[in-house]
């Protein structure tokens, strides 16, 4: 089959076309840049979507649970190797992600006869203020880009996504509580889960967004916290 | 996926074994550390000399380490070896925790650092590697549970301390005012509250100094204190030199 070049292509673009369709099972997750540090948001039906990485490092991701513990534990092995072997601050998101974590991700998606990563990821990298705070979406192939603006979803479609993105950004003032942009991330969650349009959608106040049936889990890596380790979970409501 | 991150490094070490018989200058001595449980929980302390044959090295050093939130590894001995174990410690730990989202038992810390000291026989019998450390830890998750002090030999055999360990050149003079302290002392170290469990630490470690040339850096009249920290269920708490002074001059303490 790989013979012919047309039907690599061919090959390739099944193979993306099955892996969103199975993506379609996933809920979003969220990750905000605050001046009380990164906060992750993702809501799951028992299996974690929101994990520490490394001492400022963390990971929220949608996908197979395999393929997201898969790229979770390469992410935590390259990530102590370097910290061991120099120092945790030499562990950089831009070179765990473009060295290391989207060529594998790029190899397992081309080499046709074997099964890719199912999964849609955030990595989150804590800066000593919000401006330096980095946030990076990494996608199911490798691609991958850099987000600046300080709000980053992740989600199998990405119209809805850049448009829950733009409607958290829009909502979000610089004083608002962790408490808030954590409803604003749920509100969202909600309307992308339910296919609701953003355009009207009203912002919700510091009460509890209400999610039956599921575990909210909420994670900060904390500015404040004075050791290595800055990843904390959050308590919700 | 067992969590072991010792089990990703190389296994070779870098360098050849050498011995110490091939005219190296004599290693570097880390000395003194000592652990007791006072009221409220386990005091880990020690000087700030490292020593090499009779030259005092660095009257800098930092010998209490911390692992992870809830253990502390004070070191005695070759400082190359013992910082070295401390880093594959603190990373293994943590790579533990967050690779199988949950944190190493107690006693699994404990035989890790056992293994450790086993694994560094060959350069412990060169004589370029000898470490005796203490280690204090308290079971993480476990409400009320109890921090408790270990101390080791240089093979890795470990001792769980009923009251007090020390550890390096100087630890025979602590370890003799400690015993006295526990059996008439009024009140015993085990029921001293923080800031005079503090001062204690304080006082031994100039008592060890008075006749060990190897331990020294702690002058409480030049504002220079021992390194101290202080364990509880809670966690670990770094007494600052700050906080060691004013303790120094409250006279509840003395």
């Amino acid at each position: 089959m790989t013979e012919e070049p047309y039907r690599w292509l061919e090959a390739i673009s099944n193979r993306r076309e099955d892996i969103r369709d199975q993506l379609k099972g996933g809920t979003p997750v969220f990750a905000l840049s605050r001046p009380e540090g990164l906060l992750l948001v993702g809501v799951g039906q028992g299996q974690s979507k929101v994990f520490e990485i490394y001492d400022r490092h963390a990971f929220a991701a949608l996908g197979h649970p395999v393929d997201i513990e898969k790229v979770r534990q390469a992410a935590i092995e390259a990530a102590h190797l370097e910290g061991f072997n120099r120092s945790s601050r030499d562990v950089t998101l831009r070179r765990l992600i473009s060295f290391s974590l989207s060529s594998n991700l790029k190899n397992a998606f081309e080499q046709v006869f074997s099964p890719p990563f199912i999964l849609e990821a955030i990595f989150a990298e804590l800066g000593q203020a919000p401006a330096q705070d980095i946030l990076v979406r990494l996608h199911y192939d490798g691609d991958h880009h850099y987000e600046t603006s300080g709000v980053l979803v992740a989600h199998h479609d990405a119209q809805s996504e850049a448009e829950a993105a733009a409607w958290v950004l829009k909502n979000l003032e610089p004083k608002d509580s962790l408490n808030r942009a954590a409803n604003l991330c749920l509100a969202a969650w909600k309307a992308l889960t339910e296919k609701r349009t953003f355009e009207g959608l009203a912002a919700p106040s510091e009460k509890p967004e209400a999610i039956s049936g599921r575990v909210v889990e909420i994670a900060l890596l904390d500015r404040q916290l004075t050791g290595p380790v800055h990843y904390r979970k959050l308590d919700y409501p | 996926m067992t969590g072991d991150f010792l089990a990703l490094l190389p296994k070779d070490p870098p360098l050849p074994p050498v011995s110490a018989a091939n005219g190296l200058p004599a290693p570097l001595h880390a000395t003194t550390v000592f652990a007791f449980h006072s009221a409220d929980g386990v005091i880990i302390a020690g000087d700030h000399r490292a020593t090499a044959g009779n030259i005092v090295f660095s009257d800098r050093t930092e010998k209490i380490l911390e692992l992870d939130s809830h253990s502390l590894m004070a070191i005695a001995g070759v400082p190359a070896t013992a910082f070295e174990m401390a880093r594959m410690l603190q990373t293994a730990f943590e790579f533990y925790r967050r690779s199988q989202l949950q944190g190493m038992s107690l006693p699994a810390k404990l035989r890790a650092l056992s293994k450790m000291l086993r694994d560094n026989l060959p350069a412990m019998l060169q004589g370029v590697g000898v470490v005796a450390p203490i280690f204090a830890g308290v079971e993480t998750g476990e409400p009320g549970a109890k921090p408790g002090i270990w101390f080791y030999d240089p093979l890795g055999a470990q001792f769980e301390a009923a009251s007090f360990a020390g550890s390096g050149s100087g630890s025979g003079a602590i370890k003799s005012v400690l015993h006295y302290l526990e059996t008439w002392g009024q009140p015993r170290p085990a029921e001293m509250p923080l800031p005079q469990a503090v001062t204690l630490a304080n006082r031994l470690l100039m008592t060890a100094a008075e006749f060990d040339t190897a331990t020294g850096g702690v002058h409480p009249k030049e504002r220079e204190f021992a390194t101290i920290r202080f364990l509880s269920s809670q966690g670990i708490r770094n007494i600052s030199s700050k906080e060691q002074e004013k303790f120094w001059n409250e006279p509840s303490s003395k």
